[in-house]
């Protein structure tokens, strides 16, 4: 594998924005897999959201056949902000689109995995995206960071909330192809599912240079990646010691409560950004209308 | 994104189109979604917080430096102000209750729950009072101040955001000016002193109507005063020409007599700010952004326009500026050229004659102001105490532009300037005089009784 140099970050927060007013129906048939008095939709749009998005995407990167397959077949290097928002596109769909558009979203993602076969260069493994076992990992990757991300950076749900927040997502998984039986339905059941998986992970060569990457993306302007950083800072805080270990990040300063501050308001800016995107508003207050009533 | 850079580098590239974009930004939140309306504090935290009401609040007083936003950002911060849907009528009527002490409908004869206009970080409802006085009530949404107190304190963040990358700009003396005219705003006692102030000053003129505050129904978190109506800036569009330049005449009159007789300047002209009844007869409104001056610091800013407009003296310009702290000392650069630079700023009260400000003026005088390269621009500074003035050049010329307002802008000059206290030059200075002949009869009866 030669391995293409990364394409610039141009247009990130702009692309994200787009996916998002994509994933967000004007006049759904229904609720879709989760509606507005889910779990999922609060902790959706909280504030640690971006944070969740790139502690999960660095977790994700730790499985060496769920990175081959991003590296070896996307257009990840060519243009990785097309990947991530296409990623988010997905995810906004599934989240808020009605049953049929969830559905059917899914079903394109599914197709697309039937292609993406090989072996992985470190390990020798053969993969295959439609393969289960990285399917959870990858899910599994997301609703722990998303739980993670809102404990320390957002509004906490109760315990029996990130309980049904599993729960709910499992949903997700099924529509990949999961088993139901395999996918973690409560807090407990993620972290024990993560720390049986926790052999398998490494640090390939390629994840550490697509994480290099997106902890300091290229070409985004100035301005942003100042915020960037600590964006970046707060989804190394919020990683779990074993998967900064693997990176060899080294530990970031303890987050103290007027670092935390600090960081929400970094957030509050980025998403001042955000809903500063064509649409982004609307989208928003379309949301907020239905979970009202 | 580029963007939150209040003042960037690439601000002349902006300017071109910046003086209706100006105006249009009065316009925001006119549509009240009652339907988003903010239920709890909670809501008003989530909405406000986080930096977003002091990104809101920079957004408003960009227009110091609006001119040098990037399109992003000017986005941004208008989507921002979009964002904040009202308070529900319950949440409102807590407010009014914690600050008044009674529900609204004890306090008020009448109340309307339904709130007519938004303010930056409140709302507006109409009611009548017990001895039947119909006013504005401004109620502030709860938990606002504390937040955009909080958020202020991070001052890493907005350096960062206000990172201004002109050589000589000093962004601490910005910044520092910015927080305390944010903090002064979240204490509407403040804006109810001022506010009385300029209604006080301008009693009984014959074109300038400032609403009358009512004390005693006047808190931290709420400020009433008269009720006024009129036609919107958007409104005054459409007016016959000589309206326009009525109505540009007072604003005018109201802006350099506020500032030389009362050394008060009312740093927020946006166009949602006026009322405007024909005649040129206008209402102001929202006082929240005051500033006040002392003779000190007065008296270098009437030098400058004395020496370069009436006694044509370059060096005394020049000597005054430096006094002033706009340029520092013995800048080797020389004098025709420091003049030749700070001339657009003086262009439409150089010489007597009528003049038509336009949309160019306007962003010609916003090019300069942001005009890096110039020779001067590495020895000129903004001292903190006239960060609010650039809004004349900023904001006020932009407004009059806007309307192509036309007059003798520098005989309305010379009647209000100190040091040449003309004769009126118009039908309305006419009507002024006698209006200050009045005032001054007063004031000796005042002293004498």
């Amino acid at each position: 594998m030669t391995a293409e140099p990364y394409a610039d970050a141009v247009g990130l927060v702009e692309r994200y924005a787009a996916a998002f007013v994509a994933g967000v129906p004007d006049q759904p048939a229904d609720d879709g897999f989760f509606g507005p008095a889910s779990v999922t939709w609060r902790l959706s749009a909280d504030l640690s959201a971006p944070v969740a998005g790139l502690r999960s995407v660095l977790i994700q990167a730790l499985h060496p056949l769920a990175m081959a397959g991003v590296d070896q077949h996307s257009e990840w290097r060519r243009d990785p902000v097309g990947r991530l928002a296409a990623t988010s596109a997905y995810l906004a769909t599934l989240a808020y689109g009605d049953r049929a558009s969830a559905s059917a979203a899914a079903r394109r993602v599914r197709a697309i995995h039937e292609h993406v076969r090989g072996v992985d260069t470190v390990t020798g493994r053969p993969y295959a995206a439609g393969d289960p076992a990285l399917l959870l990992w990858v899910h599994a990757a997301l609703v722990d960071s998303v739980l993670a991300a809102v404990r320390m950076f957002g509004t906490p749900p109760s315990a029996a909330d990130a309980d049904r927040y599993v729960a709910e997502m499992a949903v997700s998984a099924e529509l990949l192809g999961v088993p139901r039986e395999i996918i973690p339905a409560s807090v407990a059941a993620v972290e024990e599912y993560v720390a049986g998986v926790r052999p398998e992970l490494r640090r390939t060569p390629a994840a550490a240079e697509s994480m290099g990457y997106m902890l300091d993306p290229a070409g985004m302007g100035e301005e942003i990646a100042e915020l960037w950083q600590d964006l970046r800072d707060a989804a190394l805080a919020a990683l779990p010691g074993w998967a900064r270990d693997l990176y060899g990040y080294q530990e970031p300063p303890p987050v103290t409560p007027a670092r935390q501050t600090e960081i929400r308001q970094v957030l509050g800016v980025f998403d001042a950004v955000f809903m500063g995107e064509p649409g982004v508003l609307e989208a928003r207050q379309r949301l907020a209308l239905r979970m009202r009533s | 994104m580029a963007a939150l850079r209040l003042a960037a580098r690439g601000g002349a590239r902006y300017a071109g189109n910046a003086p209706r974009l100006f105006a249009r930004a009065g316009e925001h939140r006119q549509q009240l979604r009652n339907d988003l309306a903010l239920q709890t504090a909670e809501d008003v935290a989530a909405t406000l917080g986080t930096m977003k009401g002091v990104l809101m609040k920079l957004g408003q007083m960009a227009s110091y430096v609006d001119d040098g936003l990037s399109p992003a950002a000017r986005r941004t911060l208008s989507r921002l102000q979009d964002s904040v849907p009202p308070m529900s009528q319950e949440l409102a009527a807590a407010v009014v209750t914690e600050e008044l002490g009674r529900p609204p409908e004890d306090v008020f004869a009448t109340w309307d729950p339904q709130p007519i206009a938004a303010a930056s970080i409140g709302q507006v409802h109409r009611a009548i009072t017990r001895d039947g006085r119909a006013v504005a009530v401004k109620v502030q949404y709860p938990g606002i101040a504390e937040t955009i107190e909080a958020d202020l304190g991070n001052v890493a963040l907005l350096r960062r955001m206000l990172k201004i990358t002109a050589p000589a700009q000093d962004v601490d003396a910005l910044l520092a000016e910015l927080r305390e005219r944010i903090c002064e705003e979240l204490d509407y006692r403040k804006e109810a002193r001022n506010q009385q102030l300029f209604a006080d000053f301008y009693d009984g003129h014959p074109t300038i109507h400032v609403p009358r505050i009512v004390p005693e129904l006047s808190t931290r978190r709420v400020v009433t005063s008269d009720l006024a109506d009129g036609a919107r800036f958007a409104e005054l569009a459409g007016w016959p020409t000589a309206e326009r330049d009525l109505a540009a005449e007072t604003i005018y009159r109201f802006v350099f007599r506020s500032l030389y007789q009362a050394h008060a300047f009312n740093g927020d002209p946006h166009p949602g700010n006026y009322l405007f009844h024909g005649g040129g007869r206008v209402t102001f409104l929202d006082f929240g952004l005051v500033k006040r001056f002392t003779a000190e610091e007065m008296r270098p800013l009437a030098a400058m326009v004395k020496h370069l407009c009436v006694d044509n003296d370059p060096e005394a310009f020049r000597r005054a500026m430096v006094q002033a702290g706009f340029l520092v000392p013995d800048a080797p650069v020389p004098t025709p050229v420091v003049v030749d630079h700070m001339a657009v700023f003086y262009d439409t009260v150089r010489e007597r004659g009528p003049r038509t400000m336009t949309g160019e003026y306007a962003s010609a005088v916003t090019r300069r102001f942001f005009d890096f390269r110039s020779p001067l621009a590495h020895y000129a500074r903004i001292p903190r105490s006239y960060v609010i003035l650039q809004r004349i050049n900023l904001g006020l010329f932009a407004l009059l532009g806007e309307l192509s307002a036309t007059a003798d802008w520098r005989g309305i000059a010379e009647e209000i300037w100190p040091f040449v206290q003309g004769p009126p030059c118009t039908p309305m200075g006419a009507a002024e005089a006698g209006w200050r002949a009045r005032r001054t009869v007063r004031a000796h009866a005042a002293s004498l009784g």
